[in-house]
């Protein structure tokens, strides 16, 4: 059982420093991103900054207007950069993962220490056999693993998002009516 | 673009120096932090420290059930508190709102908390 749990750990660091290489290939190290990259972020410290020392000025209302629709459409850009890879990685990833489920297809691979609610159950005891369900899928731990080692990885690297251009929740999936305020 | 140039990728020598001066920065009672990025980096990587030593405490005693779940965010979001409000005496309203400080890398915490405590305790106890 831990030889399996130390193998989907050691699966999921080589699949978050895989998915990481090819993003850096195809997105981070082009002139275009790191274009795009800074200059959102310098947009959206600068838009931050102006907001604190809000102003009843018409004048300056409308600057921070035009200047927000600025940042809108830079933000977009850098969206539609990145999701052509995140694309082609996605479809890498699920081909992959299926790979391995079909390795571990019907294996306890660990033991957790607490029953999950309903809804998680169907991803935790996926493809098991027997109603115990503290028995642990596959899925279930590399989905955890997944998603505390890479974003650790993103963050060690220097590759997350900014705090101030995420802040500014002007992403390409960010609902409109959040984008007018 | 000329007046602000693209930041240069820092060497290993220079991100080893960081980390050394942010480790200091991070021990030292109510430091003046300038960057504010520099402190939610504290507390981020606090958080994963504390999520991995908190998993393999859990695995190891046992603890079992809902009580370890919740007892590790009490644990989490107490100890982060007591840090940034007595340790660092840090005016929350700088940084958006308490909330804004105490959910600085939950998630990715709560995530390898449970790493920690499913691998530990299915080696240990089943």
């Amino acid at each position: 059982m831990l030889s399996d749990c130390i193998l989907i750990v050691c699966i999921s660091i080589c699949t978050a420093l895989l998915g990481e290489g090819l993003t850096w290939l195809m997105v981070y190290r082009t002139d275009k991103y790191k274009k795009l990259k800074a200059e959102v972020e310098k947009q959206s410290k600068k838009l931050e900054k102006q907001r604190e020392t809000e102003s009843n000025d018409r004048t300056q209302k409308k600057k921070l207007e035009r200047q927000e629709e600025k940042l809108k459409n830079n933000s977009r850009d850098l969206s539609l950069v990145k999701m052509k890879s995140m694309f082609a990685i996605g479809f890498a990833f699920t081909a992959l993962l299926s790979m391995f489920n079909s390795i571990f297809d019907g294996r306890v691979v660990a033991n957790l220490p607490f029953t999950p609610i309903s809804f998680i159950q169907g991803i935790s005891h996926r493809n098991l056999p027997g109603e115990d369900y503290t028995h642990c899928s596959f899925i279930f731990l590399y989905i955890l693993c997944t998603m505390s080692i890479r974003q650790n990885i993103q963050k060690i690297l220097g590759l997350a998002p900014s705090r101030a251009a995420s802040k500014q929740g002007t992403g390409f999936f960010t609902p409109p009516s959040q984008l007018g305020r | 673009m000329a007046n602000h140039p693209l930041k240069k990728p820092k060497s290993d020598g220079e991100s080893a120096q960081s980390t050394q001066s942010l480790l200091s920065k991070a021990i030292q009672p109510e430091y003046q932090w300038t960057d504010k990025d520099e402190f939610l980096d504290v507390v981020y990587w606090m958080r994963q420290i504390m999520g991995l030593i908190l998993g393999l405490v859990w695995g190891f005693i046992p603890l079992k059930g809902f009580i370890g779940l919740a007892l590790f965010f009490l644990v989490n979001v107490a100890i982060v508190y007591l840090y940034y409000s007595t340790f660092q005496k840090i005016d929350e309203e700088e940084y958006g709102g308490a909330s804004e400080i105490l959910k600085e890398g939950l998630m990715t915490s709560f995530s390898s908390f449970l790493v920690a405590w499913i691998i530990l305790y299915s080696a240990l106890h089943s």
